[in-house]
């Protein structure tokens, strides 16, 4: 018996690269699939029974999505929102993160991830109180209302990024360029600027798809004026048309698509997984 | 007796500086995080719709209403199976994209997309894929013999778990990940010096070595699901998590019943708490065996 089974296990082992591409293409079609088939719905007409593919072509669901769905002036809303949140995390991650990247703060390690805890705590639990403010100060169902609450959970991706974009800067770099006379300001456009450029935008479009994606806390702070792209496909689902659902769902996921390509290229995805969300 | 008027102009000492650069993130934290948190807390204990008072019938109701705890066992068991299941996908997964097959770059890309993709739009390609016109249930009839009908997956409990499970398991998968790329080989090759055969290095060698990274992952794995938002509430069907459930609270009746809510989100938080204390606890234990 265990020789049988030793002569199984070794017959496996032969063919574990077979194994393995088995497993891999499995996963790669569990995770991809979905995708493939919102992008089918949503150009597919006439796609009902027992088909694998829809027997027509259309993009008559994108016509409706943008016209009933409002699409344009979503789009214009997320937009807005998310340049705002953009700013006000970015603000409050250039002043954080450099004090954390480069100053001393007692029991440094500690606060640091008292800030972080938004990015922990599951968004509904503060977002209830964060509504219930925002009615009482009449910011609900503005831009910067929404956008202020955005910056709950998109503010510590940026003080994140931003203290580690900081600490990597040299101090030999910048004393170089005073002993070679730069004076304050010329050292930091010439020299400070360009290097931590890099790290500034990989923040920006960090708290930009957080606040892009942002479904939660938008949820219980937008208003008529203020339907956002995630908003609006939840309230498409709800409708229950599936083609125009999922042409809006295409519409919005491309963007999602391309700054995965590009975090992909610039950051290390363990890092990525430093800061999470349930949602 | 400003310094400015003793004609001496003001110095920030270096403290007062970094205080000065933490303050707008202080400000955010505590006026978007701390107050909302104490706010939801306060208003958990007063009588629904009212201003002032305090009372514990927010509690009472939802903690002895027996769907009230069928939500907190239902959110806890979603959490923990998909936790289960990620651990059993993503090791087997780790150990073969180790040895960097070609392609693996292929492949790791694509463990990153659920990170990625918004909840909302994963379910609803979820939802598409595994319903009763879906792929799934297309091949399933049409090359599975003897089933003739779609299996249910969606808005049943083995599909909450699979959709969680599809969300979730990157965070278990990409720890997992480093940890085995970490490892030296040089230890598992003395292991098979030995005489150990491979069954033996990986069980007494290799999964104790990576034993912390599967669990650290599997923490964020186990946080996340817990907090699930979207998803249960596009696909959760007649199953109502806890997020789900305070959403509803200020969403269905009229008016908004902000207290009951309110004390959902005060269990919810409280249970998260324990449930990653008691989590950590077991892990160190583990670990240090």
């Amino acid at each position: 018996m265990s020789g049988m089974a030793r002569a199984y296990g070794r017959g496996l082992w032969e063919e574990r690269h077979v194994l393995g591409y088995t497993l891999l293409v499995s996963l790669t079609l569990f995770i991809l699939a979905p995708f493939l088939m919102i992008a089918l719905r949503s150009v597919g007409k006439g796609w009902f029974g027992k088909r694998w593919l829809p027997p027509e072509l259309t993009l008559d669901w994108y016509r409706w999505a943008i016209e009933v769905g409002n699409i344009p002036e979503v789009m214009k809303n997320t937009l807005v929102i998310g340049v705002i949140a953009v700013l006000i995390s970015t603000a409050i991650g250039i002043g954080a993160g450099w004090a954390f990247g480069r100053r001393r703060i007692p029991g440094k390690e500690v606060l640091l991830a008292v800030l972080l805890l938004p990015q922990m705590i599951p968004s509904i639990t503060y977002a209830l109180g964060v509504a219930k403010t925002f009615y009482a100060l009449r910011l609900v169902d503005t831009h910067f209302g929404v956008a202020l609450a955005h910056v709950s959970v998109c503010a510590p991706y940026a003080i994140m990024v931003l203290s580690a974009t900081f600490e990597r800067l040299d101090e030999r770099v910048l004393e170089a360029a005073s002993v070679c006379g730069a004076g304050a300001l010329r050292s930091f456009v010439h020299v400070v600027l360009p290097l931590v450029m890099p790290g500034v935008l990989a923040s920006m479009i960090f708290t930009f798809t957080h606040s892009y994606n942002e479904f939660t806390l938008t949820l219980l702070t937008y208003g008529p004026h203020t339907v956002t792209l995630p908003v609006r496909t939840y309230l498409a689902v709800g409708d229950g048309y599936w083609e125009i659902t999922s042409a809006m769902a295409v519409l919005m996921v491309v963007p999602s698509l391309v700054i995965l390509a590009v975090i992909q290229r610039r950051a290390q995805p363990e890092k990525l997984v430093g800061g999470f969300k349930g949602v | 007796m400003s310094p400015r008027r003793r004609g001496v102009t003001l110095r920030l000492g270096p403290h007062a500086v970094t205080l000065c650069l933490l303050l707008p993130a202080l400000v955010a934290f505590v006026g978007l995080f701390c107050y909302p948190m104490l706010l939801t807390a306060v208003l958990s204990f007063r009588p629904e719709g009212a201003e002032a008072g305090w009372t514990l019938t927010n509690y009472a109701a939802f903690l002895t209403d027996p769907y009230g705890r069928r939500t907190m066992l239902l959110t806890l068991g979603l959490a923990l199976g998909a936790t289960a299941a990620s651990v059993l996908l993503s090791v087997p997964l780790a150990l073969v994209l180790r040895e960097k097959l070609r392609g693996h770059r292929f492949f790791r890309l694509v463990i990153l997309v659920p990170l990625v993709v918004p909840g909302l739009i994963a379910a609803l390609g979820l939802l598409l894929f595994w319903g009763p016109r879906g792929w799934f249930n297309l091949a399933v009839t049409q090359w599975l013999p003897g089933v003739e009908r779609p299996i249910g997956v969606n808005y049943t409990i083995h599909g909450l778990v699979l959709f969680y499970v599809w969300l979730y398991f990157p965070y278990t998968c990409v720890t997992t990940l480093a940890a085995l790329e970490s490892l030296d080989r040089g230890i598992e090759e003395a292991g098979e010096v030995v005489g150990a055969t491979r069954w033996q290095v990986l069980r007494y060698i290799v999964l104790p070595l990576v034993k912390p990274g599967i669990l650290a992952g599997s923490v964020l794995t186990f946080m996340a699901a817990f907090g699930a938002f979207s998803v249960p509430l596009i696909a959760g069907g007649n199953y109502r998590t806890l997020a789900v459930e305070i959403y509803k609270e200020i969403s269905v009746p009229i008016p908004a019943r902000w207290s009951a809510a309110s004390a959902i989100a005060v269990v919810m938080g409280t249970m998260q708490v324990v449930a990653l204390a008691t989590y950590m606890r077991l892990v160190r234990r583990m670990g240090a065996r």
